[in-house]
């Protein structure tokens, strides 16, 4: 048995790294969540019989900002598992910061949204509008904001130096997390503000 | 494990390689902002697929290059695309289920639909799914929503009344709805002008909440709109509209009501449900001879 060859691979029954392929696993799992989340979105969409309806308070302007901004994020966060590989130890607190703040802005556009539409009186329990939108984009918020505190985290854990080469999967992992919280977002962003989103009230039907 | 990374750097796209990816994604994006604003109907029919294959771009790109899949181990892309199937076996499931059988909008979730009245929990756990509709008996006593004062209606639970006036004779109709449909039982009505006449609404429906209005002719829609802005408090009838001869509460699922009223002048008028929605389908002809 060759010993250089076992070095390079895994010693697992599949030669993959399990923490890896248990995160692959979780996004997997994931969609399904989001998933259903979305098809209820859309199986009451135009049911609302009270308004507010979406074409009274989506913002397609700002949201389209906000999304930028996400990806924006999910570029610093390709530059921080690039620098960890290279061992640029400024690079790796730089990009991760960067990371974890253009995901609050994103947050905060999100707090601002959530605030504008409750005081034009759009709540949870207004219509079925608002019980799916702020369920789905809640959930969202919530995987953005968890990502958030683990990028700090990581964050903490670079200021002491300890992020390089050898802790690259480590990084690799909250990456992989928060790239797929932008792929739901780009899926929500479709969905709910570029087609849903001029909807009026109930007379407009579904794949109008 | 650390040292097992260390042969994929190489696969790892470069730095100009994330600019471009970065870029390709903007750009995406610009292009399905100005496809919809600010005229959300610049492509018309399009607008679906393209946004759908625009996105499904964008989604790629992501998981390829951010996430590696592309450069990494098919097994962590098998993972990932079982899971993206069956989320869609989840969204067609649901979406086929509640909204496209039979073509009609939840016809499936209407008719197996558990009827729901509120304040009354019991009755939600005790009737099965499915149930036909007359069934539901205990519920037909007085409504339990409260009513607006000055809703311009003589009602009695169940009983017809003797005509106050005496000018006419006692006219004793029933009405009903079409199961869950958005429709009453019955298209036509009449009665002779002075009469007494006791209508009495069954809301047969397992699921809607219905009324039963007796407005002017051709102000079906006008009344409704109205009530509308007047809300559920109000049985969605605006408080003193003067086009409305007579009506009934907001009834719930399986309850009725008794509306005596004396029938006006001789002409048409036409009855309506004023729930939200309801006015396009559900309504008929009142004839008054």
């Amino acid at each position: 048995m060759a010993h250089a060859a076992e070095h390079a691979i895994e010693e697992t029954t599949t030669g993959l790294n399990h923490r890896k392929m248990l995160m692959w696993i979780f996004l997997g799992s994931d969609c399904m969540f989001f998933a259903a989340l979305v098809a209820t979105y859309m199986v009451y969409r135009g049911q609302s019989i009270t308004g507010p309806y979406p074409i009274d308070i989506i913002d397609v302007p700002i949201t389209t900002i906000s999304t930028f901004v996400l990806l924006c994020s999910s570029f610093a966060m390709v530059q921080a598992l690039s620098a960890t590989n290279r061992d640029d130890q400024r690079g790796i607190r730089i990009w991760l910061l960067a990371t974890a703040i253009l995901g609050a802005i994103f947050i905060g556009f999100q707090i601002f949204e959530f605030n504008t539409f409750k005081n034009e009186g759009l709540s949870l329990g207004t219509n079925l509008f608002g019980a799916t939108f702020f369920t789905l984009t809640g959930f969202h918020g919530a995987h953005v904001t968890i990502g958030i505190i683990w990028l700090l985290g990581m964050f903490v854990v670079a200021m002491k130096g300890r992020l390089g080469p050898a802790s690259s999967l480590d990084v690799e992992i909250v990456a992989l997390y928060w790239h797929f919280v932008d792929i739901v977002w780009i899926i929500i962003f479709t969905l709910l503000y570029l087609i849903a989103g001029f909807d009026t009230g109930p007379a407009a039907l579904p794949g109008g | 494990m650390s040292s097992s990374h260390q042969p994929e750097q190489g696969h790892h796209p470069t730095f100009m390689q994330y600019v471009l990816v970065a870029a390709i994604l903007f750009i995406i994006t610009i292009v399905e902002f100005f496809a919809i604003f600010p005229n959300p109907d610049l492509i018309g029919a399009a607008k679906i697929p393209v946004l759908a294959i625009l996105s499904a771009i964008k989604f790629a790109i992501v998981i390829m290059f951010y996430m590696h899949l592309k450069y990494d181990h098919r097994m962590f892309t098998m993972f990932f695309l079982a899971g993206l199937a069956l989320a869609f076996i989840v969204g067609i499931a649901l979406l086929s289920m509640l909204t496209a059988l039979d073509g009609s909008p939840r016809a499936f979730a209407s008719a197996n639909a558990i009827p729901y009245v509120e304040g009354d929990h019991k009755v939600e756990h005790a009737e099965p799914a499915a149930v036909p509709i007359p069934t539901v008996p205990p519920l037909v006593t007085t409504p339990t929503e409260s009513v607006a004062p000055d809703v311009a209606d003589t009602t009695a639970p169940k009983s017809v009344e003797e005509p106050a006036g005496g000018s006419g004779a006692a006219v004793s109709i029933e009405i009903g709805t079409e199961g869950d449909a958005l429709k009453f039982s019955e298209a036509a009505l009449s009665a002779a002008s002075g009469s007494s006449v006791t209508v009495t609404f069954n809301n047969g429906s397992a699921v809607n909440q219905h009324n039963w209005v007796l407005v002017q002719n051709g102000t079906k829609d006008a009344v409704a709109t109205d009530g509308t802005g007047a809300g559920p408090g109000a049985d969605w009838i605006k408080p003193g509209d003067d086009r409305v001869v007579a009506s009934s509460k907001l009834l719930n699922p399986g309850e009725s009501e008794a509306v005596t009223f004396t029938a006006p002048a001789a002409g048409t008028y036409q009855f309506v449900c004023t729930f939200p929605g309801h006015n396009f389908t559900m309504f008929g002809d009142f004839t008054v001879n």
